[in-house]
């Protein structure tokens, strides 16, 4: 065995090194200088150090960026996961523009820092090939979000967020480590190709297929699928809103690329077969039956919520219905490279209009008090061009084009059908999304009925986005519409670093 | 796949004896308590032992709940001596990028005790 070069390390992971170094400087940046200083002064200082980092990593992907593996893939950096990591650290600077008024506490560079952390977790999960380095990233990507999720802590709605989303969470990392230790039972390895060579040798036995079940509950967790969404709805509404974005954003991303990665690596030769009236032990008839349960559920339980990030959660669900549903089309290796970026495409586009739609919550909210959906009549009236890009984001996520969204559905259906080489195997699951895609249309519309044609409801105080929530929901509407009208912008660098990556 | 069931058939049997052996024991106690120590309870025999004393008060107190700061804090210390022995015991042979790395694993550790300081963690009252 090679030593072990640090520097080496350093090169491939200095983007996260970045971010920690910003981590640590805006937990003492606020610690030493900052005392007495107004929330929003210190809020300022905390993004900028923010952004500061974050435009150093950024840095460093695009233009010095280190490919290579360290230690038979503990970390694996290619132009896909650079790519993917851009992508990440891009959302969460977002993000960070829109906690520029943290009126929910009085930690702003622990809020900060957590921010961080949870980002370089998110970018070392997507990076690693090895099953022990991807659950302490899986972990350091959650225990930043448990305590983001309950940071405020004299509400009572975010202490049960947070306690709600951590049981789920340590429960649902409690069967992922099991799962990975079946894995390992099996392969006496923890790196992805080897166990992907020891489950081709046999067809699944009862230890395999326990190791299975246990993975794709842990990732169902992560990704807020049902049966294992319960979590998300309570911890999405009582969380602080720039919280709930980026757990809704940045994490959903980075746990269906690395899921992604699992599947189509690790456990490939194990896929069976989801044809209708046709199962075959495997992943595929598992991802079948969740994805088949969250679109119904999350299409169909998002038409009675009254809370709007409810109804974002809810739609958070149905969209990760979709996306298993891209998941399952990586079973087919010819088909996997279009898989993917179709995958990485619709996750990155949802997850631009998700932060945008919650900075407008945001918005809402601290007008009116709450995220009721009463708060969005007359929305239009009060602030026109916050109403547009709210029809911008909602039509988006409903699948309407020219919007990015519509791509999304498109690419990933497509990828879907082509499945199985040419049997139309998944097109059953393809038609129910399709007919439930048009299900979601109505309460999207919905809401955007109260903000485009009902009345304001008597005196609502004005709807005024700071300043750097005004760039933030700009941009990403803006860039929903341009990466509709030009998918290519996003789609050929994802189709080169796939095929550099060696899918 | 006969042998496979009976490789499973033996953990059958541990879960059933793993099961059985506490409830017995737990089954035979009940038993001698109920044959030879019936209970007869009395003020005196039920009051709460304070050492001979008089018993005073109630015995559901409040605890401050505060001290599980104190032992977060000792966690570190206790993780760092965890990395510092073997640290210590390779030191001469190891290359100059261990030893940064551990210099930068003290780092954070002092950072995280300098933070709960400032933020007045150690301070009790």
């Amino acid at each position: 065995m090679n030593p072990f070069s640090y520097l080496e390390a350093l090169r491939l992971a200095a983007p996260e090194t970045a971010l920690a170094v910003a981590a640590l400087a805006v937990l003492f940046a606020d610690l030493g200088g900052m005392r007495g200083e107004s929330l929003r002064h210190r809020a300022i200082l905390g993004a900028g150090i923010t952004a500061v980092g974050g435009a150093m990593a950024l840095l460093w992907l695009g233009f010095a960026p280190g490919y290579g593996t360290i230690a038979e893939g503990v970390l694996v950096t290619s132009p896909l996961t650079q790519l993917v990591k851009a992508g990440l650290v891009l959302l969460t600077l977002l993000v960070a523009g829109l906690s520029l008024d943290p009126r929910f506490t009085g930690h702003v560079g622990e809020y900060f820092s957590l921010l961080l952390l949870g980002t370089i977790g998110m970018m070392v999960l997507v990076s690693t090939q090895d099953l022990l380095m991807l659950f302490l990233a899986l972990e350091l990507t959650s225990l930043p979000l448990y305590v983001l999720a309950g940071f405020n802590k004299r509400d009572r709605a975010s202490a049960e967020a947070a306690l709600k989303y951590f049981f789920f969470g340590s429960v649902a990392a409690a069967f992922l480590l099991f799962g990975f230790s079946l894995l390992y039972g099996v392969a006496g390895s923890t790196r992805l190709p080897v166990i992907a060579a020891a489950v081709a040798l046999k067809p699944p036995d009862a230890l395999t297929l326990v190791a299975l079940v246990c993975v794709v509950m842990g990732f169902g967790f992560k990704v807020a699928a049902v049966p294992f969404h319960l979590w998300a709805p309570d911890a999405y509404e009582g969380a602080p809103t720039p919280a709930a974005a980026f757990i809704a954003s940045g994490s959903k991303v980075a746990s269906f690329a690395v899921f992604g990665i699992v599947l189509a690596q690790g456990l490939g030769p194990m896929a069976g077969g989801a044809d209708w009236h046709g199962f075959t032990t495997g992943w595929l008839p598992l991802l079948a039956v969740v994805a088949l349960a969250s679109m119904l559920l999350g299409n169909l339980a998002a038409i009675a919520q009254r809370s709007v990030k409810r109804l974002l959660a809810y739609s958070a669900i149905a969209h990760a219905g979709y996306l298993l549903l891209g998941l399952m089309a990586l079973a087919t290796p010819a088909n996997r490279p279009a898989a993917l970026a179709a995958i990485l495409y619709y996750a990155i586009t949802y997850a631009l209009s998700t932060v945008g739609a919650f900075g407008i919550v945001a918005v809402v909210e601290r007008a009116t008090g709450s995220d009721a959906a009463d708060g969005f009549n007359g929305l239009a009236r009060r602030s026109p061009a916050l109403a547009l890009c709210l029809m911008i984001f909602l039509l988006s996520l409903a699948g309407i084009p020219p919007l990015a969204g519509f791509l999304g559905k498109f690419y990933v259906f497509v990828a879907a059908t082509r499945a199985g080489d040419g049997s139309l195997s998944l097109f059953w699951l393809v038609l129910v999304a399709i007919a439930l895609s048009v299900v979601s249309l109505y309460y999207y519309l919905k809401l955007l009925k109260r903000a485009y044609v009902l009345p304001p409801d008597g005196a609502v105080p004005a709807t005024r986005p700071d300043v750097m929530e005004f760039v933030v929901i700009g941009m990403t509407a803006a860039a929903v519409l341009g990466l509709g009208v030009f998918p290519r912008a996003l789609l050929e660098p994802l189709a080169l670093a796939i095929q550099q990556a060696g899918f | 796949m006969t042998e496979q069931t009976q490789s499973y058939l033996f953990l059958a049997v541990l879960l059933g004896v793993a099961v059985a052996f506490p409830l017995v024991m737990l089954g035979l106690a009940r038993l001698w308590a109920t044959v030879y120590s019936p209970a007869k309870p009395g003020p005196a025999k039920a009051a709460p032992y304070e050492c001979g004393l008089e018993s005073t008060g109630d015995a559901w107190v409040q605890l401050r709940s505060g001290y599980y700061l104190y032992a977060i804090v000792f966690l570190i210390f206790d993780v760092e001596a965890l990395f510092l022995l073997p640290f210590a015991v390779a030191f001469t042979s190891l290359p100059v990028g261990a030893f940064v790395a551990i210099l930068v694993f003290l780092l954070l550790l002092v950072e995280g005790l300098v933070w709960a300081w400032q933020k007045g963690v150690l301070e009790w009252n």
